[in-house]
């Protein structure tokens, strides 16, 4: 049987700041378990090195304003670059799953990126995706975000894309970062039905987490039949994170990876970084490589408020009723300037917690009964003049988003600060930048 | 003058020389004679023109005793308790050798999660009282490289009752990786009758004939050390190491190449970058044990000068044995020095009976003088490409070591300029065929059928020390001696640890017997440790060491 591929790239000398959760120490206690453990040494696991991601690689997925050069990105770019080191290897069918256990984090991080928030700028998973659609040919993917938080970022990449299902199962984002993350959060006007959220209240467990898994996800995953299946794996909601307030063990985290059973995983967030990190990414690591994980166990015992399983099967009830509930209501403002169609407007603004500003978004999105659909969003700081735009031309558009996106790309030059096109479909990157012209990734 | 001697037992010969400073003032071939080791050591010896004239100053051997013990199944039982605490499975891995399992568990910093089980001590000591037959005793615990107190309570337990058991302690060998720390253990307390016998015979030996120069061993990481400081595991692999250091001392200084020496039954390969040998990042494999022993990033293919050719009529294949010496040479098969003696690229052995041999693995209707020569080609060719494989995949193990690090990735190595150093019995005959192959310079050394022993000559000591320090549970641990003590410095140290650290470097080099030269200072790695929004303290890695080179170069 082909190995497990691992990637461990704990960025020893990068933090956010010293006492930030996201810093140095973060994976420490993790090397020193793996090591001792001598978990590389078993003939079913492969390490693999960490590489650098392209920009072209990012800007397909992402737009970077104003401009990638303006942003702090080497840490970020090493752990997106790691993932793809992964991914290629499991699409030359060298692995047969992959773990790729980095830092610093990405789902917080969207398709714009103005800088750092949930401790993310650039989202590995997306940049991933996107990279083995553009070279492997992957066509449908399914991600399974099981970090604490909701994982906004991604899904704003693919929520007007129908050949990715994004489902994320997170404590309710009434009562913890981002906020968002609601069952009627369900995708754009192309893509309705494509992303599935799942909030969970605050004290559930190993067994809510199975029982949603099974009566909900893993049908939802098997109806859509997902050529690749990723988890962000997320680490926080085990019961020590200091962040969050889960109920979730190292044996919980081996059995949601078990009942998965995804291609690659990528670590998310988690910062328990003694009580729980050396322990669930031990677990995570033996549950791909088929390895026996029972005898992983973490030191501290359980003792945070317990949500029972009865409550949490009608809570579930009432989640699925919402979600199956939920209508799509689009508003559709057909302005001068956008080339034929039907487009549809979703305004949104967002917080970077790191650095403590908003962005706010118009995002346009070109309703298509044969493709994704063009998109064409507009991003500024709130308080600030300076607006940036993106237009992204999705894999398998059809001629007619194909030539908007086109159209788009022409008029907008030089009415924006910078414009990114990002199309997908023939693999065409340009960036263009008030001061700097275009330039061809 | 005062000279050196080295002395590389190798699987076919052993090879000896005398050096007299950077000149080689005498070499030496023997047999190597396997069932007696010593008596082939002493016989290079004598071989050699050591007159009194020029006293030695120091004999340093590489030898094969603990590597053919470990692959012969030749070491004593040693029974081995393992203190496995929670994580992954001990079955997950295949045990060459069986264990007892024993309650008790550290985690990753030191601390202890639960105590060992005085009971089960109680049992334990009456089942190893009724053993017939136990002399040694081997203890490690997951993590004891952090906090050795379980390992010592244990022994200390069964030494009251059992004075005359040899008892081993795994934190000794201080790196990280449970398995290889226990099968280290394992062996090298299997390995320490027979080493410590061969030493004191070789020490007699030697003195027996005048000679009172101390004897240094080779070791797998390319240093070399006393005899009586050696642990002995650490001298496994020790010819492909001399080969590495042979092919150093007669190149200038800060050249990159891979180093080929092509024996009678195997092809040993090794790496140089800009002037430093490679040490492997892993720990060395010996037969079915995974060990901790440092050592260089070495290879051994299993073909030589001598491999026997098979056929079955229109084939031909390299086996990995040998029948004796090539068919030119008077041996009983066919082998690639034939094809090299044919092809006049050797310029030894009988070319009638090489042409007679070549001639024999093809159809009589084909024994064409053209297509002699196009099968001796070939055969060289399929030599060629199984050694060419090897290097490059020791090659990539160099390009593909793991960063851990934002800085390694964004600096990784810079492509080098590699030539080919060839040595060994079979070097001039096929040095043409692989530089062709690998489109590389080649070059063969003056000496190549003594190359091991002159890097056993000019070998120098090797030297490391890895602190791990925890300033908020306040221990220390040194990885290559399993030193581990309490630290009183302070609780963010800067330049403190580096003159702590330079204090455990002076005592343990002082302790072996070495001189230190060229020490590197890695810089340290310094890691707060964050405790409720505060800082408490750090945990700092840092290694100072000495890496393998030898004390000079031969002059031509």
């Amino acid at each position: 049987m082909k190995p497990t591929g691992i990637l461990f790239f704990p960025a020893f000398d990068w933090s956010l700041g010293e006492t930030h959760p996201e810093r140095e120490e973060r994976l420490l206690y993790t090397q020193e378990q793996l090591l001792e453990e001598g978990i590389l040494d078993l003939p079913n696991i492969r390490q693999y090195s960490p590489g650098l991601a392209p920009l072209a690689e990012v800007l397909r997925t992402q737009g970077i304003f104003p401009s990638p050069h303006a942003h702090e990105l080497d840490a970020h770019l090493i752990a997106a670059g790691s993932a793809l080191v992964l991914g290629e290897a499991w699409a030359k069918g060298e692995i047969r799953n992959g773990f790729a256990l980095v830092r610093p984090p990405g789902h917080h991080a969207g398709a714009t990126v103005l800088g750092n928030r949930g401790f993310c700028t650039l989202n590995n998973e997306g940049i991933l995706v996107n990279f083995l659609r553009a070279h492997y040919g992957v066509k449908k993917i399914a991600i399974i975000d099981t970090d604490v938080h909701h994982g906004n970022g991604t899904q704003d990449i693919f929520y007007h894309d129908p050949n990715v299902l994004f489902i994320s199962l997170h404590q309710d984002g009434r009562t913890l970062y981002p906020g968002s993350g609601f069952p009627h959060e369900k995708g754009g006007p192309n893509a309705w039905g494509q992303t599935l959220n799942i909030p969970l209240p605050p004290g559930t467990g190993d067994e809510g987490f199975q029982y949603i898994l099974e009566t909900w996800i893993l049908p939802k995953i098997q109806e859509f039949s997902p050529d690749l299946i990723i988890n962000s794996a997320g680490q926080d909601n085990h019961f020590t994170d200091p962040l969050a307030s889960m109920n979730v063990t190292a044996q919980g985290y081996a059995k949601i990876t078990d009942m998965l059973k995804p291609d690659l995983a990528v670590l998310e967030g988690g910062y328990s970084i003694e009580g729980a990190l050396p322990y669930v990414n031990l677990a995570i690591l033996l549950a791909l490589a088929g390895e026996d994980f029972s005898n992983v166990r973490e030191t501290e015992q359980l003792r945070r408020p317990h949500i029972p399983l009865k409550t949490l099967k009608s809570y579930g009830f009432e989640l699925t009723y919402e979600y199956k509930h939920t209508q799509p209501q689009w508003t559709v403002r057909n302005e001068l300037h956008l080339p034929a169609g039907e487009w549809v407007f979703i305004p949104h603004s967002i917080y970077y917690d790191t650095d403590g500003f908003q962005e706010i978004r118009h995002d346009r999105v070109r309703r298509c009964q044969n493709c994704g659909g063009t998109v064409y969003i507009e991003t500024q700081r709130s308080l600030e003049k300076k607006k940036y735009a993106l237009v992204r031309i999705p894999f398998q558009a059809c001629p007619e988003c194909a030539q908007a996106g086109y159209d788009l790309w022409d008029y907008l030059i030089g009415r924006y600060q910078a414009v990114l096109l990002q199309d997908q479909l023939t693999n065409r990157t340009e960036f263009w930048h008030i001061d700097q012209g275009v330039t061809t990734y | 003058m005062a000279g050196r001697v080295g002395i590389d037992v190798g699987g076919t010969f052993t090879d000896a020389v005398l050096m007299q400073g950077n000149q080689i003032e005498d070499k030496a071939k023997v047999p190597t004679e396997h069932l007696d080791l010593l008596q082939t050591i002493i016989n290079a010896i004598d071989a050699l023109r050591v007159s009194g004239k020029h006293p030695v100053e120091q004999i340093t051997v590489s030898t094969t005793l603990v590597t053919n013990a470990i692959l012969q199944g030749k070491l004593p039982a040693v029974e081995l308790l393992l203190l496995p605490g929670t994580g992954m499975r001990l079955e997950s891995f295949s045990w060459p050798v069986s264990y007892h399992t024993l309650y008790g568990s550290i985690d990753y910093r030191g601390r202890e999660i639960t105590p060992p089980d005085q009971l089960e001590w109680q049992r334990l000591l009456q089942k190893l009282q009724k053993q017939k037959n136990l002399s040694h005793l081997a203890i490690v615990g997951k993590f004891s490289h952090r906090n050795k107190s379980h390992e010592e309570q244990l022994a200390h337990y069964l030494q009251r009752f059992m004075p005359t058991l040899k008892i081993a302690l795994g934190h000794q060998w201080g790196q990280s990786n449970f398995y290889r720390r226990s099968l280290t253990t394992y062996l090298n307390l299997a390995s320490h009758d027979i080493f410590a016998q061969f030493a004191a015979d070789l020490q007699q030996a030697v003195a027996a004939r005048g000679c009172h120069a101390p004897i240094f061993v080779l070791k797998a990481d390319g240093g070399i050390l006393p005899l009586a400081k050696l642990r002995p595991v650490e001298s496994i692999y020790s010819g492909p190491t001399a080969s590495v250091l042979g092919a150093l001392a007669q190149s200038s200084t800060s050249q990159s190449f891979v180093v080929i020496d092509i024996g009678g039954t195997t092809t040993d390969l090794g790496l140089v970058l800009s002037g430093e040998p490679l040490v492997s990042s892993h720990g060395a494999t010996i037969g079915t044990y995974s060990t901790l022993v440092r050592s260089l990033a070495v290879r051994s293919v299993p073909v030589g000068g001598d491999s026997v050719i098979l056929t079955d009529g229109s084939n031909f294949a390299l086996a990995n044995y040998r029948l004796g010496p090539a068919y030119c040479l008077g041996g009983p098969a066919p082998t690639p020095t034939d094809a090299m003696c044919y092809l006049k690229l050797a310029n030894y052995g009988d070319y009638n009976r090489a042409e007679e041999v070549l001639a024999s693995l093809l159809q009589p209707d084909k024994r064409s003088t053209f297509n002699i020569r196009e099968l001796a080609s070939s055969i060289l060719e399929a030599f060629v490409e199984r050694i060419v494989r090897e290097i490059h995949k020791l090659q990539q193990e160099w390009q593909n070591e793991p960063a851990y690090k934002v800085w390694g990735v964004l600096h990784p190595h810079e492509s080098l300029n590699f030539h080919l150093w060839i040595s060994g019995g079979g070097a001039q005959g096929i040095a043409s065929v692989l530089g062709e192959r690998l489109h590389s310079p080649v070059r063969v050394g003056k000496y190549p059928e003594v190359s091991n022993a002159i890097g056993a000559a000019m070998a120098r000591p090797t030297f490391s020390c890895t602190l791990h320090l925890d300033t908020v549970l306040k221990r220390y641990r040194v990885e290559e001696t399993g030193e581990q003590g309490p630290w009183q410095g302070s609780k963010r140290p800067h330049q403190e640890v580096d003159g702590f650290l330079t204090e455990i470097v002076q005592r343990e080099a002082g302790e072996k017997g070495i001189d230190i030269v060229d020490l590197h200072k890695e810089p340290f790695d310094f890691f707060p440790i964050v405790q409720g929004l505060q800082t408490v303290g750090q945990i700092v890695r840092g290694a100072f060491h000495v890496p393998p080179g030898v004390i000079g170069r031969v002059k031509e």
